[in-house]
Parts: structure tokens; C-alpha cells; sequence
């Protein structure tokens, strides 16, 4: 049976005085990827924030429902607890905390208990491996002097450690290089089938190797159109003028 | 040698005096010099041994009133060893004077502790020629406590140094670190934590004294103030002018956890030579929302999130010592202390 994880209707966000999402309306279901393409500045980013829960952004209408429940006043935590995952675009970095000790408390969090200390070297072995990570990461300093790809990499480990229901990946490919891109995306595959995925992307290239069930196209704010994976491949080769035309 | 009751007793005006006055961290009477005993010095890795005081230079009202009442010098057999000594304050008013001579190399952990009303600490020191001797010093006192320290370090050809400071002990500290590169080549690393909480006032002035070319000093000094306490960092960098191709650098960083909290950050530089590199800055702000954000977004509560950024803010204060004992020594302390705060 088909499980609505996500559920905005008629999504209207403004960052002060500025509307940014002017009326969005979207369904995401467990084991659906959406891939929401747009130029700079649509409300890609803004989207996916408010999602989350940032406390920048205010709702001034509309509602996010997730998993049946109306998460408008719920804080960023509690979202995240409840299964909400959002790779950022920009992840921070928070300087004296190291990787290891950080995804401990994260997952500690997320699950409610901590993993027994083996169990977790383990698992986190395994999707270290899997991202083709060296261990030398974990006693870094969380984001700290990483490179653009080590931090989309640290972001995809935490994706698999936390095992979200759904996930929100804002630009997860900018800053990879081809190998690396191979590598995030079978990340991104390997919780894809369990979860709700909303991939925000610029590029073609990630949506070759994930493949998106639903493709949107945000321009000022609002969904203009919405189709398959041949809607991208679209966009890629003609632009967002012939859509722009279509408003 | 200048007596106490005869010396003039220093007013705000005074750069070093000014957050701190005297008689807000003198044991009794600013007019008088009272009864003082000795503060008990342990350890299991140094061989210690007492001899007769020597005196302080008696440049300020603190090192002037620290020669009336001390009465031995206690001093560090540390050339090739590692490992801890712990200073045991206990009564009304007790003072100890440290010495350590480093002809090698040697690792040093000093951890004071005990419930002492008053405390006044001398820490004195010879780095010699192509020595390397790293300290680190954690101020665990009881939270009444009043705690007095000067530090006089001398860094001759070729030494290397690392001093840190872990201070979230005490009630009210005042901190005077004065070091001179007195041989050219000769290095200095200084590192000071402050984690600020009730109504705790922790004062540290540093002053590092360029005397000639080739050396280099590096200070940060961080510090995390919550509830109503106060962190004064104040530097007075001076670079002689036969010092030249020095390199020095001093930051301040303040982390403001409430509203109520206050930090001062004033580095000061006197720069006598032509050809150096000297650079000092000096920032206080509260939680970084994005820092915050992120962390919550991984499912920690915003007290979580917040206790997270602390340790790590105060924790970077020691990422950039050689010396893994001594790192090791501070980053465990703090992190021990912080959730002990956090437990309450």
C-alpha cells in the first residue's frame, strides 16, 4: 500500500517581507525519488529549508504534513528524530567537534539509544567503505577545512547512519568530481527504495545515476511544470526558457 | 627588595589592574599581608625539590605582595620526562612558587585543584638554548575560590614552548603570563580555555616580549562565557627593535552564551623593529544560528546542540599543541567538566 510521507499544500514562505515559495503543492511517497530543478534563486534551497524546519523562514501559509501529521510547529530536532534527513548545500562546520564523536550523538539522537560502541564501529565501517572514506576522517573536526566533495561525502555518511525516512538532498552533487559523484549516488540508491527522496539539482548527471520518478520545475517560487526523467533531460538540452514561456 | 606595606597599591587606570583591581583579589585587607600557608605540590613522574624562595622581579603589586609571603621554591627535575603534578589548595590562604629549568625535553601536566579561599600561584621557568618543554595547566578550584597567578617565563637560543591554560576553576582569577624570548629562534605557543559560568570573573593578561630576531609567538584565547560571568583576555605583545624577522600573532575569540555575560578582548602591540609580521584580532559573538541549526537537524536538542559547540569551540583552543600528552590532558578535563556542568 502506497504510504504518503510528504505531504505541502499551497506552500507560501517569506524570508522578512520577501516572498520567496508562492503556493507549492506536492506528494512525495515512500520509495518515490522527486528531483526539483530550477534556475538560481527559484526557491530550490528555500524549499527544502523550510521542510526541515529552519527557523529563518516563515510560513505565512500552506501546510507540510509528514507522515500524516502537521509538523508545522515541530523544531528542527524533532523532525529529525522523526525521520527527516536534509543534506545541506552548505553544510557547517563546527570546529573542535570530530566526526566520530559527532555521528555518535547524532545517531544516539535519531534512534533514541545509543548503538553499543562495536555495533556502531561496524555499521559505520560499512558505510565508510561504501563511500570509499578513509577513517582518518572521523577525528577531523566536523566540516572543518573539508573540501566541497569531503563535505557531501560527510553529509551522504550521515544519510546512511541515520537511516531517514525522507530524505531532502540540496544540491548534493555540486563540488564532486566524476568518481565521486558514482560514489554519493549509490549512497543516495542504497536508502532510495526504503525512503522518500527529494533530490535538488542543477545537473543532469546525478539524476543518470539516480533515477528520479518525478521531475518539478520551480521557477519564482511555484511549480510551472511537473513530468518524468524526460523532463530533465529536456531542461538539459533546451533551458528553462521554453518553460519560463509556458507561465 | 621593594616591601610590600611600603609599595603603592595600583589603581584602575592601570592597563593591567583596570578589570581587576587589587583588592578584589587580595586575601584580606588590601593594607595588610596576612597569614599564608604553603599549598601541598605532588607527583608521581617529577622528582620535586624544595628550596629556599626565590624571589619574583618585583615589577607589579601581585609578584611584590607573592615575595612577602612565599617561603619556598618548589623546583621540577622534568629534563626527559613526561606526566602530571598536582597542586593541592586547601585552608584559608595558601601560596606555592614552581619552578621548572628545561635543558631538554619535557611534557608537563600542573593541576590545581582544592577549596583554598585564596591562592596565589607563581609559576617561574627557564627554557634553555634548543630545549622543548610543553605545560599545560588546569585550574580545577573549588567555586569560591580567589586565585592569584603570575607566570615569568624565559625562552633563550632555540627553545621551544608551549604553554596552555584550562581555567574553569575558582571564582574570581586574575592571571598574569609574562614571557621573554630572550634567545633568537626561540618559539612560543600559548593556549588559554575559559569556560565562564555562574558569576565566575577570570581575568588573563599575557604579555610576550620579543627581545631578539628570529622568534615567534602565537596566542589564542578562547573563552565561553554563560550566565553572569565575566572573561577579561587582555595581551601587550612588545617586539624590541633589534628583534626584527619576528613573527607574532595574538587572537581573542569570545563565545557569549547569554545575555548576561561579558568578555573583553584587548590585544595590545608594541612594535619597535621594522621587519616583522606581528598581527593581533579580537572577536566576541554569540552561538552561530547556522552551527546550531545543523546540529539540530541531526536530531540534538538546541541544549544539546549548544553544549556541543561549546566543547568544540573550547576544545579548539588546544588543537594546535605538538604535545599529545599535554593535549590530550586538557581536551579530557574540559570535556569531563563540561558534562558535569551539564548533568548539574
Amino acid at each position: 500500500m502506497t504510504e504518503v510521507l510528504l505531504r505541502v499544500e499551497n506552500l507560501h514562505v517569506s524570508v522578512g517581507d520577501t516572498p520567496i515559495i508562492q503556493g507549492i503543492s506536492l506528494e512525495i511517497n515512500r520509495g518515490e525519488i522527486h528531483a526539483i530543478m530550477g534556475r538560481n534563486g527559484a526557491g530550490k534551497s528555500t524549499l527544502a529549508n523550510v521542510i526541515m524546519g529552519h527557523p529563518a523562514y516563515e510560513v505565512t501559509s500552506g501546510t507540510i504534513h509528514y507522515k500524516g501529521k502537521n509538523i508545522e510547529e515541530m523544531e528542527v530536532f524533532e523532525r529529525a528524530r522523526a525521520g527527516m534527513f536534509l543534506s545541506f548545500q552548505y553544510p557547517a562546520a563546527i570546529p573542535g567537534v570530530q566526526v566520530g564523536t559527532f555521528l555518535r550523538k547524532s545517531v544516539a539522537s535519531v534512534r533514541g539509544e545509543a548503538p553499543s560502541p562495536r555495533a556502531f564501529r561496524q555499521e559505520l565501517n560499512e558505510a565508510m567503505k561504501q563511500l570509499d572514506m578513509d577513517k582518518s576522517f572521523l577525528s577531523r573536526y566536523v566540516n572543518d577545512g573539508f573540501s566541497g566533495g569531503e563535505k557531501k561525502r560527510l553529509e551522504i555518511l550521515q544519510m546512511l547512519l541515520l537511516q531517514p525516512d525522507l530524505a531532502l538532498l540540496d544540491e548534493t552533487d555540486s563540488g564532486l568530481d566524476i568518481d565521486a559523484l558514482r560514489i554519493v549516488a549509490e549512497g543516495i540508491n542504497a536508502v532510495a527504495k526504503e525512503t522518500g527522496c527529494l533530490i535538488i539539482t542543477h545537473y543532469q548527471r546525478l539524476l543518470d545515476l539516480v533515477k528520479p520518478d518525478v521531475v518539478h520545475v520551480l521557477i519564482d517560487g511555484k511549480i510551472v511544470q511537473s513530468g518524468g526523467p524526460e523532463l530533465a533531460l529536456k531542461l538539459e538540452k533546451e533551458g528553462y526558457d521554453w518553460v519560463e514561456a509556458l507561465v | 627588595m621593594t616591601s610590600y606595606l611600603d609599595a603603592t597599591v595600583p589603581n584602575r587606570s592601570e592597563h593591567l589592574w583596570r578589570y581587576t583591581p587589587w583588592s578584589r583579589v587580595h586575601p584580606g585587607r588590601v593594607d595588610s599581608v596576612p597569614d599564608v600557608d604553603s599549598a601541598i605540590i605532588k607527583s608521581e613522574d617529577f622528582e620535586l625539590t624544595n628550596k629556599t624562595f626565590e624571589p619574583l622581579a618585583t615589577t607589579d603589586i601581585a609578584r611584590i605582595f607573592l615575595n612577602e609571603i612565599l617561603r619556598t621554591t618548589t623546583v621540577v627535575a622534568c629534563d626527559n620526562n613526561n606526566g602530571h603534578i598536582h597542586i593541592h589548595a586547601g585552608g584559608h590562604s595558601v601560596a606555592a612558587h614552581l619552578h621548572i629549568a628545561c635543558n631538554s625535553a619535557a611534557n608537563i601536566v600542573i593541576h590545581l585543584h582544592g577549596e583554598a579561599d585564596w591562592f596565589g600561584l607563581a609559576l617561574t621557568g627557564d627554557i634553555n638554548a634548543n630545549a622543548q618543554l610543553s605545560v599545560g595547566i588546569i585550574n580545577e578550584l573549588s567555586t569560591d575560590s580567589v586565585m592569584v597567578r603570575v607566570d615569568d617565563w624565559s625562552l633563550h637560543r632555540d627553545a621551544r614552548f608551549e604553554l596552555a591554560t584550562l581555567s574553569m576553576g575558582g571564582h574570581r582569577n586574575k592571571s598574569d603570563i609574562r614571557s621573554a624570548l630572550k634567545g633568537s629562534n626561540a618559539s612560543l605557543k600559548q593556549f588559554i580555555a575559559v569556560h565562564g559560568h555562574g558569576t565566575r570573573h577570570d581575568d588573563h593578561h599575557i604579555e610576550i616580549h620579543h627581545q631578539q630576531p628570529h622568534t615567534n609567538s602565537h596566542l589564542l584565547l578562547n573563552a565561553a562565557c554563560d550566565d553572569r560571568s565575566h572573561s577579561i583576555g587582555t595581551g601587550a605583545l612588545t617586539i624590541d627593535d633589534v628583534a626584527q624577522h619576528t613573527d607574532a600573532g595574538q587572537v581573542f575569540r569570545n563565545l557569549l552564551l547569554s545575555p548576561s555575560s561579558r568578555a573583553e578582548a584587548i590585544p595590545e602591540l608594541e612594535v619597535l623593529a621594522n621587519e616583522v609580521a606581528a598581527a593581533h584580532g579580537a572577536a566576541s559573538a554569540p552561538i552561530n544560528k547556522e552551527q546550531l541549526h545543523y546540529l539540530m537537524s541531526r536530531g540534538l536538542s538546541k541544549d544539546e546542540a549548544t553544549s556541543m559547540i561549546v566543547e568544540g569551540f573550547l576544545v579548539d583552543s588546544f588543537t594546535g599543541l605538538d604535545s599529545d600528552l599535554v593535549r590530550e590532558a586538557m581536551q579530557t578535563r574540559l570535556t569531563v567538566h563540561l558534562e558535569c556542568q551539564l548533568i548539574g
